[in-house]
């Protein structure tokens, strides 16, 4: 079974909401113009509750199947939110809004839950619930947690949630997914050294931050050579270092470092954690100096649970002849604060052979459309079917 | 003997040509007004020949003694130029021009030499010949070297040079001195390590610089704790690391970092050049990336001559009853390249209870001037007394 055919004389329609939202770029939480439309479009298929300011401005549908039988209820879950980028496609439908861009196909996620949505409503074939959820914030702005604390899966009494996002440089409608952890928690780190500045021939007055640093950036290489789990994966950078004066001849009083933590476990995580402070802490204590550390959690590991993410891959074969498996990312995603709530799965689909998201001259692929669409609309005719 | 009467007397006048200096700074080459002023007064106190534009601004003054029988010539030396920071004393002839200060006491250098002058051109009570120098760009900008580059010794027939310093800290016109090495080469580095850059939650594909040049700045320690003679004195200071990005999760193609050695002798000197460069090299090609060494020679290491080291101590005895050993000083002199083309020596005289030079609150002490003349003028008449 492949594409539904549905979807194929919707394409153009679906496309047309794309370039429509893509033209509309907004940012973080301002997505006040996408989320009316997406909430006027979901009234307009006839859902059976249309919920804005969830999360903010995150908007939620809810869609009865002809029977509910058995009070199944399933997330589909599309995010919104655009880049802070200047756009440089030069495509026709390209963003009105300097400075801003949808650079990750978030406008193509929205339109494909739009395009399940209207056929789930048109079809109902399906014994329990579907619950489309449309959240803002995705790139830095953790606004699926904040969906999540505005209660969002028990008013709904969601069981479980599934997602999508397209990748470029994997062919176009090739489903890949992977079991477990699939993108990594995505930490930051930003650490105030402080010495006892002096004159560079005085080495004896002074408590050297220059040395405590570099200090500092080779016992923290053994956090992941020694501390880490050699199975597990784990990356810490020194991205940036500054001391607080640049002259030839004075010993800065204090140096910052920032960098960042990838993790694939929440053990690896804490345990990465733990060990910056207590590195830190030691080596400034060793060379007589102090140290200040902010270690800022962002989006959590991102974990496909084993059994909903079977259903998903069978899903993607029916719709697209096969699926890989994905690997691993280094990279976070804020759908992960969902999956912490609930079991489900995040699916990834060819964008065909198109510039890296994030880029300036990415644009999503409009030929992924029915694909994406029959996969979203077959996880919810394929985990409540009808008798 | 103590301080000779006639600078006694003096003593007003004196102050009042280092004041005026005081009031009127100029930093480096740009000495136009304060040699205009040396140059005026040298022809006034009848010198037998005055030439400027040696060393750029330099001013030099040939005073000849009643008698010329052995063809004795000495030259004394004082420096002229200001420091490029914001005068904080409150004094009523504080500097007038903003970000420029006398905070070296180089305007009670200029003013004593200038006693000296106007007392040995009004005696003459020497058999030989005295040249008195007054260099510019002392502070970092190679004035002294400038003038012998400009054949200053050979041009006056100089054979012994003499320098001094007031110095902070230590009682009003008291003496000290030592023979030998006395003030440091003062050199800076400037490097450039280059790595690969990348995305920092994908480190393997990169050649992380943070890593790599903490690797180093550790790595350079160990030259004055393992390259270094523990009899022998060398600082090797690391005072500026600076990522070529400031971003959180991007490792930076490149890391530069600055700093200065110190060095008491030419070999010293040469060992921390070589060392700096292999280690740098070495680290870098250790962790594949490359590193861009550039070794800067700033003034070298400033050698007392023994014999006319315990001259000039005898005669600071004879004015002040006293002259101390002082100790290694780790700054650097530009008088070390007149004391590498003839002998000679440098000493220090006491400011007393001052703040330290180079502070915005420094000021030379006027009552130092009758000890300070008084030596200058000694050494002439008991280097070539007359008979």
């Amino acid at each position: 079974m492949p594409i539904k055919n549905r979807f194929a004389e919707m394409h153009p329609e679906i496309t047309g909401w794309r370039r429509d939202i893509h033209q509309h770029p907004e940012i973080l939480y301002e997505t006040h113009r996408t989320s009316a439309l997406v909430a006027e479009k979901l009234r307009e298929f006839g859902c059976d509750d249309v919920v804005t300011g969830i999360g903010r401005t995150g908007v939620v549908g809810v869609i009865n199947g002809r029977a509910d039988t058995k009070g199944r209820v399933i997330g589909l879950r599309a995010d919104m939110d655009a880049l802070p980028m200047q756009e440089q496609t030069g495509v026709e439908h390209a963003s009105k809004t300097p400075g801003a861009m949808h650079a990750c196909g978030h406008d193509g996620h929205t339109a494909m839950v739009l395009g399940a949505a209207k056929y789930l409503a048109e079809t109902r074939n399906f014994d329990g619930t579907a619950i489309v959820i449309f959240q803002p914030a995705e790139e830095g702005g953790n606004g699926a947690e904040a969906m999540c604390q505005d209660g969002l899966m028990d008013r709904f009494g969601i069981q479980e949630v599934y997602a999508m996002h397209n990748v470029p440089g994997l062919p176009v409608g090739q489903f890949a997914i992977r079991s477990g952890p699939l993108l990594a928690a995505a930490d930051e780190f930003d650490i105030h050294l402080e010495g006892h500045g002096g004159h560079a021939a005085k080495p004896h007055e002074t408590v050297d931050t220059t040395v405590m640093l570099s200090q500092l950036i080779v016992a923290l290489q053994t956090i992941v050579s020694r501390n880490a789990d050699p199975i597990l994966q784990a990356v810490l950078s020194v991205t940036a270092v500054e001391t607080s004066s640049a002259a030839f001849n004075v010993i800065p009083q204090s140096a910052r470092l920032r960098g960042t933590v990838r993790t694939h476990s929440n053990e690896m995580r804490d345990l990465i954690e733990q060990r910056l402070n207590e590195v830190v802490q030691g080596v400034a204590t060793t060379m007589g100096g102090t140290a200040h550390v902010t270690y800022t959690r962002g989006v959590p590991v991102t974990i496909n649970a084993e059994e909903q993410t079977g259903y998903a891959e069978s899903a993607a074969v029916a719709v697209g002849g096969s699926c890989d498996e994905a690997p691993m990312v280094m990279g976070g995603e804020d759908f992960s604060f969902m999956l912490q709530e609930r079991p489900g799965a995040f699916i990834v689909l060819g964008n065909g052979d198109s510039a890296g998201l994030h880029h300036p001259e990415y644009d999503f692929n409009d030929e992924i459309i029915p694909t994406g669409c029959s996969w979203f609309a077959e996880m919810v005719e394929r985990r409540m079917p009808v008798a | 003997m103590p301080v000779k009467n006639r600078f006694a007397e003096l003593q007003a006048e004196i102050s009042a040509w280092r004041r005026d200096i005081h009031q009127n700074p100029e930093i480096l080459f740009e000495t136009h007004r304060t040699s205009a002023l040396v140059a005026d007064k040298l022809k006034e106190f009848g010198c037998d020949e005055v030439v400027s534009g040696i060393g750029r601004t330099g001013v030099v003054g040939v005073i000849r003694g009643k008698a010329d029988t052995r063809g004795k010539v000495i030259g004394l030396r004082a420096d002229m130029d200001a420091l490029p920071i914001h005068e904080a004393t409150g004094l009523d002839y504080a500097s007038k021009t903003p970000g420029a200060m006398h905070a070296c006491g180089h305007d009670g250098h200029t003013a004593m030499l200038l006693g000296a002058a106007k007392y040995l051109a009004e005696t003459r009570n020497f058999d030989g010949t005295v040249v008195v120098i007054f260099q510019p760009a002392e502070e970092g900008g190679g004035g002294g070297r400038e003038m012998c580059e400009d054949n200053l010794m050979e041009r006056w027939g100089i054979q012994e040079v003499y320098g001094m310093h007031n110095w902070p800290g230590k009682p009003v016109g008291s003496f000290a001195i030592r023979p030998g090495a006395f003030f440091a080469a003062t050199d800076q580095f400037d490097i450039t390590f280059e790595g690969r850059g990348g995305h920092a939650a994908k480190p393997h594909e990169t050649v992380d610089t943070t890593v790599m040049t903490a690797q180093a700045v550790l790595a350079l320690q160990t030259i004055a704790s393992r390259n270094a003679d523990p009899i022998d004195q060398v600082v090797v200071s690391v005072t500026s690391f600076e990522t070529s990005s400031k971003a959180f999760n991007v490792i930076p193609q490149k890391v530069q970092i600055k700093g200065t050695v110190r060095t008491m002798s030419k070999d010293m000197r040469d060992l921390a050049e070589q060392r700096i460069n292999e280690i740098c090299s070495g680290v870098a090609a250790t962790f594949g990336g490359s590193a861009d060494v550039n070794y800067i020679r700033g003034y070298p290491v400033m050698v007392n001559s023994d014999e006319q080291t315990d001259f000039a101590a005898e005669v600071a005895r004879s004015v002040s009853g006293d002259c101390e050993e002082a100790p290694l000083v780790m700054g650097g002199e530009d008088f070390a390249y007149m004391l590498e083309e003839r002998p000679g020596a440098y000493i220090l005289v006491g400011n007393g209870d001052t703040a330290m030079v180079h502070h915005p609150e420094y000021n030379f002490n006027d009552e130092a001037i009758p000890a300070g003349c008084s030596w200058w003028a000694e050494i002439v008449e008991q280097r070539m007394p007359a008979a």
